[in-house]
């Protein structure tokens, strides 16, 4: 089935098909779930991995909250079939779902991705009206409810990280907002963005040290050798506050403050040079390798239950 | 490097005359200075090393890079703070380097990076020296590529580079490149200790008549500043020979309906 995708630059309803196939294709493992509609009127689809149980501790992925990072939901899709196919097979992964379920949202801002199609391939935001602006959108990953108008987000509604009149304020992080609070089992958030090469963990809003440092750097540094063991790729680890920029009202802030310990970002391929654009060739080696990352974060999230 | 501003409206041109190389700081007493002040040890995964080794690889594109030869660093290993008092702040960092376009690692280079106070709105001022086989042999390309684009009935032009999902033509790579090196000049004096920028996208280039050796181009490009996050829209008129090297004769940003971002307020 995914070799009908080119994987990057599909429309959105190329995706939503495919996860349909996906389903169609494993409809004992894998389900989706419509958590909402964006500004825009766009369904919010994320795709549940469970292999049974009720209220399972669980993990969510979200990619593409971004818009103009291809490469995140590429690799999401990517992820969600290489969990569907080594299911039974990766005695690791199969031990995994038989005790936890995985959430993946591949478009967490479709009106944003159709408008990287459509209109500016470089557009970031959402596509919400900002009343008494010419500039439309809000920053979705400035938007959460941790230390929200905080340093590193902009007040000015033409800024690309512009934080939105209030926390929550932008429908497509409000419908995540509710889906995690309602299912009330998440035991770890990842979000995954480009571009840099970096894993980090919380906080942004903030420089102080989350109080579970010292694990979630051990799990990141561990995590990181093993996306390097495949290709030799290297990324930094650390919280977002000192290896990228302070930046408020990011989403593994907020997961992490309701409780949500296991809570990491990446930042994808490259560091520069395609930035963005990266190309078709390196959409598997940088989803092959995140795959490695993720799996040992998901292992220490189900050998650590909380 | 003497420069020459024009403001209209909200256009900012910037009129570039010949490059110079970063001088340095000649303020009397300030070997002493330098020899007093302390280095502070900076984490090298840390943001404030990363920042100030792109500036050096944005100075390296100015002195070295070609359409053929375009510089990354891949790595700081090490990395100093140096407060220079009224001077501004200096980064002492070690780092490893990369040709881009061969994926050749170019060995371990050492440079200097001071940013002036923010309200002396300067560029930051580099020094940087790079062990091993540094300079890369790429007089043959360049000869070539040179002869074909002056022997040639039509003027040159391309668009959209890299693609949307990445693609670049075989023939448009060294435009690429050229356009990298070029927005490296702009991006070099853009750059603060607030800012990490590389060049997004190149929207389309134009080769323009020209009676001397040089070629020139009009080049239309997007920078990505990663700290605000924002997409710059510059315009910029180069020229390049293979004895001449990659200058920028002028340079202009095109706000647009944009916000006005903190780190790339001209003058």
């Amino acid at each position: 089935y995914t070799s009908s995708l080119k994987y990057q630059g599909e429309s959105h309803h190329s995706i939503y098909n495919w996860m349909d196939s996906l389903v169609t294709e494993y409809p004992n493992l894998v389900s989706k779930e419509h958590i909402g509609l964006t500004y825009e009127n766009h369904a919010m689809y994320v795709l549940k991995f469970s292999t049974g149980g009720s209220s399972r501790p669980a993990i969510w992925i979200d990619a593409g909250i971004h818009a103009r990072e291809w490469v995140s939901s590429a690799t999401a899709v990517w992820t969600a079939n290489k969990i569907a196919t080594d299911y039974g097979h990766d005695s690791s992964l199969t031990s995994l779902l038989n005790k936890m379920d995985i959430y993946l949202m591949i478009v967490t801002n479709p009106d944003g991705y159709v408008y990287t199609h459509t209109s500016d391939r470089m557009w970031r935001k959402t596509r919400s009206v900002n009343p008494g602006s010419m500039c439309r959108g809000v920053d979705p990953n400035r938007n959460w409810d941790a230390g929200f108008g905080g340093p590193g987000a902009s007040s000015n509604p033409c800024s690309d990280s512009y934080h939105g009149p209030y926390a929550h304020s932008e429908v497509e992080v409000k419908n995540v907002v509710n889906f995690i609070q309602s299912h009330g089992q998440f035991k770890s958030f990842i979000s995954i963005h480009a571009y840099s090469q970096l894993l980090m963990y919380p906080y942004g809003y903030t420089c102080t040290n989350v109080p579970d440092q010292a694990e979630l750097d051990s799990v990141g540094r561990s995590a990181v050798n093993a996306l390097s063991s495949l290709y030799g790729t290297q990324y930094k680890v650390g919280n977002i506050c000192r290896i990228i920029y302070q930046a408020s009202g990011g989403s593994i802030d907020w997961s992490y403050d309701i409780g949500i310990k296991y809570s990491f970002a990446f930042e994808l391929r490259d560091t520069g040079r395609y930035g963005f654009l990266l190309p078709a060739s390196q959409i598997i080696p940088t989803a092959s390798e995140t795959w490695l990352a993720l799996k040992h974060i998901m292992e220490h999230v189900r050998d650590n239950a909380y | 490097a003497h420069t020459v501003l024009y403001i209209t409206g909200l256009q900012f041109v910037l009129k570039l005359t010949p490059h110079t190389p970063a001088a340095s700081p000649s303020v009397p007493g300030q070997e002493d200075i330098q020899a007093a002040m302390p280095v502070e040890e900076l984490d090298p995964s840390h943001y404030p090393a990363t920042r100030a080794a792109k500036v050096a690889e944005h100075f390296i594109n100015t002195r070295y890079g070609s359409p053929f030869a375009w510089f990354g660093s891949s790595g700081v290993k090490k990395a100093g703070l140096e407060d220079m008092g009224v001077l501004g702040t200096k980064y002492h960092i070690e780092f490893t380097l990369k040709e881009m376009t061969r994926n050749q690692d170019m060995g371990l280079c050492s440079a200097e990076v001071l940013f002036h106070r923010a309200d002396e709105r300067k560029p930051p001022q580099v020094q940087c020296t790079c062990s091993g086989a540094f300079q890369v042999n790429t007089s043959a390309e360049e000869e070539d590529l040179y002869q074909r684009l002056r022997n040639a009935t039509s003027l040159l032009s391309g668009s959209d580079i890299p693609n949307s999902v990445g693609h670049i033509d075989p023939e448009m790579a060294p435009f690429w490149h050229l356009g990298g090196v070029a927005s490296s000049f702009i991006m070099l004096r853009e750059s603060n200790e607030s800012t990490l920028l590389n060049m997004a996208h190149i929207d389309n280039f134009t080769q323009m008549e020209t009676k001397d050796a040089q070629l020139m181009f009009q080049y239309d490009i997007l920078l990505h500043d990663m700290v605000s996050q924002e997409i710059l829209k510059w315009k910029l008129l180069l020229s390049w020979s293979p004895d001449g090297g990659v200058k920028v004769l002028e340079a202009e940003w095109d706000p647009k309906c944009q916000a006005i971002p903190t780190s790339s307020i001209l003058y």
